[in-house]
């Protein structure tokens, strides 16, 4: 039997706004975090363990795709940190206002980059 | 306290905790990872580091199994594979940290 009952709109057919915005991109940054703690291990494992052929990972490092990647992690950890605390604030009751909440929405989506442009410059020594 | 709170509980307080030390990994991260294999051995065998890096593993796999599992429960609709899901990502949560940890605390210079 052909099922007819109404679905609920896809996600593709809602207007865009930050609230929603900034929800999707919490789980896929926090799925790119995921992944990035398996790379993590492993790159804590090999560089235990393999002595010499740690030059694979100096190599990727230094090309396009390396560096692309180390500023993906950088703002996704950004992103998930600020969008984390954001949520903090609402399990503690604070900051439920529509206004307040597209507020902070916008200031966690700026924050991301700022604060991702901030961690680079620290951990190179740059500031 | 049925699951749910439960489960509430241990993300917020994981998140808290993860919160700091994302903050110390991802500055120290940018700062070694294009140096030489010694400078970040010697990094990965300084102690606070050691333990700083072991917390943060198991926190952060566990924070996200956790989390993980509920992205499951919204976008994986047949049973059977979200169960085989679930647990595959259970098991790669405590065997990933557990290997590298016991790794990383049995490694001397």
């Amino acid at each position: 039997m052909k099922n007819n009952n109404p679905i609920s709109p896809h996600i593709q057919i809602y207007n865009w706004h930050i609230s929603s915005l900034v929800s999707i991109s919490h789980r896929i940054s926090g799925v790119i975090n995921f992944l990035f703690f398996i790379f993590l291990s492993g790159w804590i494992l090999l560089s235990i363990l393999l002595g010499q052929s740690y030059e694979i990972f100096y190599t990727f490092y230094n090309t396009i795709f390396g560096k692309f990647f180390l500023i993906s992690i950088i703002w996704s950890f950004s992103f998930q940190i600020l969008s984390e605390i954001r949520h903090l604030f609402w399990d503690f009751g604070y900051g439920f206002d529509l206004k307040i909440s597209n507020i902070s929405g916008l200031v966690v989506i700026f924050g991301s980059f700022i604060l991702t442009i901030f961690i680079f410059l620290v951990g190179r020594q740059i500031i | 306290m049925i699951n749910a709170t439960k489960k509430w509980i241990f993300l917020k307080i994981s998140s808290i905790i993860l919160i700091p030390l994302m903050m110390w990994f991802i500055i120290n991260f940018v700062s070694i990872y294009d140096q030489s294999h010694t400078e970040v051995l010697a990094f990965f065998n300084n102690q606070p580091a050691k333990f700083l890096l072991s917390l943060f593993l198991i926190t952060a796999f566990f924070h996200s199994a956790l989390t993980i599992s509920e992205i499951f429960e919204d976008y994986i609709h047949v049973e059977k594979i979200k169960i085989v899901a679930n647990k595959l990502l259970y098991f790669l949560a405590i065997i990933i940290p557990l290997i590298t940890i016991t790794v990383l605390l049995k490694f001397n210079l």
